[in-house]
């Protein structure tokens, strides 16, 4: 069964009087990568927040499969939806292994003793990630973009049904943020729903079936497949600068660029 | 590796053990155990069972409110320095212990004048008293170093160690005002001691430690998501506010119980969850329950000292402090600084 979440006209302020999101409407479907993109504070990282029911919509409501999110446990709820924030400041350092064996909670009982079983699937989302050497390294000991990739096994290993992913290769090198997309790309085809916060617009409109463009003033300012939400007045728009749109060279999906203030070429 | 960790935890429960024989054994004078059995099996009335009356009525008494008290504080070390993501929070550094003692003299003198009786809000004055006072302390010193998304550990600490002189510098006062011949008892109970008579102490450590510690040890797997990530924990199910809350409440209750039946003592919630760390990894699974034992025997262990170190009794806040107070300026030296930019 494939399954939906669904923001409807959603709104929220953490401070009264201050919108970071007004009347947001989104869908994340099983099978379908999902790209939100936008400037800085436009307020991504708060959508996946709300997505995941982390904060509660103060208008507005999120939906999983039809019934209201709040309607679910934490534990039931962390079963069906995976969430991968920008950035984690562990307080005290943890082997690789232990950080993925921690996605396993939603499924332990009060004590939170593992199964074989839990092992099992925390190996194979090293293998999945790529992380597998490094198994045993000391969590604090990696390198920015070998830290997302074990984070990123460590949410896979909630065996979720859909991923809520904020910024998951802001530290990746080429090589291996195209990986982190190829994996997100096979997840989708074996039915995960993803929504996939990223600021590299190329890769977003390479994978994403639909794209969702957040502007400063904190609505959506655009939705559709990536041909549609990729043109220069409405980037323009949203970023407030000159944006520029060709064509990838051989993926033929819109190849975006900023034009530099007062660089005129 | 983990077989290795295995025989230490193993060997460490032993030696528990052996602690807590040696307690029932040593003291003013030590006890034969075969004389104190034989003596049960002839059934001699307690009076003419000098052996064993000794040992019911004081030494097991005695043994048991040291494990408690042990147990407690390193478990309440555990949890707040879990829930503050910070190694150096304990009862004392955050003034918890200095307060709730503020707390049980403060009832003390007020019973003295007859303005409150031996109960207050259903609760017994002193205990109740301490854990008002605990609380509103933790409160206040979460409170002051809270901002909207994250909480300063620095800001925290000193809050704590600001508020514990201030509780100190109160119990100055109560001192200061008490009646004279509640001072001798006062300054006793100031160097913390678990030399208990009878069970009545030991029922109500027990009545205030036990629930309270079941209630963390369930916590132990939501201590493991929230140390890694508060957000990822929320995302995984961990109701953060609630967790909070919880070990708040169930971590001043803890400490005010215990501080108010044997007094202030020092640094255990500090060394024995940091020397426990080393065998265990941070993990809390396993670190709390370790915790609890190792405590209540190094406690145990205190106590034994306190008996034997010199004539008469040694105050056993007076050995915990100096077997902490170096441990601790010896962690001060040898982590790296970075450790603590959380
Ligand atoms: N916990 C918070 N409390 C108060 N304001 C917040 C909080 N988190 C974010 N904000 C504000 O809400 C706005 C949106 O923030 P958000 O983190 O959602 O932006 P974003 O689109 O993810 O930006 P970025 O691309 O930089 O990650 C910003 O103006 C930010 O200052
Ligand atoms: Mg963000």
């Amino acid at each position: 069964m494939s399954h939906t979440l669904e923001a409807n006209a959603i709104s929220y302020a953490y401070e009264a009087g201050s919108d970071v999101l007004r009347a947001v409407n989104l869908s994340v479907h099983g099978g379908k990568i999902t790209g939100l993109v936008g400037p800085n504070g436009s307020g991504k990282s708060t959508l996946l927040r709300l997505l995941c029911g982390l904060l509660r919509p103060q208008q507005g409501s999120v939906m999983l499969d039809g019934r209201p999110l709040a309607a679910f446990s934490g534990k039931e709820r962390a079963r069906m939806i995976a969430f991968l924030p920008q950035s984690v400041n562990p307080a005290f350092s943890l082997s690789v292994f232990e950080v993925v064996c921690l996605g396993r909670y939603p499924y332990t009982g009060v004590l939170g003793a593992l199964r074989g079983q839990d092992l099992e699937v925390a190996r194979r989302c090293l293998r999945d990630t790529g992380t597998e050497e490094l198994h045993s390294r000391d969590f604090m000991s990696l390198s920015g973009g070998e830290r997302q990739r074990v984070l990123l096994a460590s949410i896979l290993a909630q065996e979720p049904r859909l991923l809520l992913l904020d910024e998951p290769t802001s530290a990746l090198d080429i090589h291996h943020e195209a990986e982190v997309f190829e994996l997100l790309r096979r997840l989708a085809h074996q039915g995960y729903g993803i929504a996939v916060v990223t600021h590299d617009l190329n890769l977003a409109a390479q994978y994403c079936g639909a794209l969702i463009l957040l502007s400063q003033d904190h609505t959506v300012l655009a939705s559709g497949s990536p041909g549609q939400v990729l043109t220069e007045d409405k980037l323009s728009a949203a970023y407030g600068a000159v944006i520029r749109v060709g064509t990838h060279p051989f993926a033929g999906t819109p190849l975006v660029a900023a034009q530099p203030m007062g660089g005129a070429q | 590796m983990t077989r290795i960790r295995y025989s230490v935890i193993a060997a460490i429960l032993m030696l528990s053990l052996l602690i807590v024989v040696a307690s029932l054994v040593f003291g003013t004078e030590s006890l034969s155990m075969l004389q104190a059995w034989r003596e049960w099996r002839a059934q001699t009335p307690l009076y003419e069972a000098p052996t064993l009356s000794i040992l019911l009525t004081q030494r097991i008494p005695r043994t048991l409110a040291a494990l408690l008290t042990g147990a407690g504080l390193a478990l309440a070390g555990c949890s707040f320095q879990a829930l503050l993501r910070n190694p150096l929070a304990t009862p004392y550094t955050l003034g918890v212990a200095s307060s709730g003692a503020l707390g049980a003299w403060l009832a003390f003198i007020l019973m003295d004048a007859g303005w409150i009786g031996g109960y207050f809000l259903g609760a017994p004055s002193v205990q109740c008293f301490a854990f008002l006072f605990a609380g509103a302390d933790t409160l206040l010193v979460y409170l002051l170093a809270s901002r909207k998304t994250r909480t300063s550990p620095s800001v925290l600490l000193l809050a704590g160690v600001t508020m514990g002189m201030l509780a100190n510098s109160g119990i100055m006062l109560t001192r200061y005002l008490a009646a004279p011949e509640r001072l001798m008892m006062m300054d006793r109970w100031l160097m913390g001691g678990v030399d208990v008579l009878g069970y009545k102490p030991v029922i109500t450590l027990l009545a205030g430690v036990a629930p309270c510690a079941v209630l963390l040890l369930a916590q132990a797997a939501k201590f493991d998501q929230f140390g890694f990530s508060a957000e990822v924990a929320a995302g995984r199910g961990v109701h953060v506010g609630r967790l909070q809350v919880l070990t708040f409440l169930t971590g001043s209750l803890m400490t005010a119980v215990i501080v108010s039946e044997v007094g202030p003592i020092g640094f255990v919630g500090l060394i024995i969850p940091h020397s426990v760390r080393v065998i265990t990894g941070p993990r809390h699974t396993l670190l709390m329950p370790l915790s609890v034992v190792v405590g209540g025997a190094f406690l145990c262990a205190c106590d034994i000292a306190a008996r034997k170190l010199l004539p008469g009794e040694t105050p056993i806040g007076i050995i915990t402090t100096l077997i902490g107070g170096p441990f601790f300026l010896f962690l001060l030296m040898r982590r790296k600084f970075t450790d603590w930019e959380m």
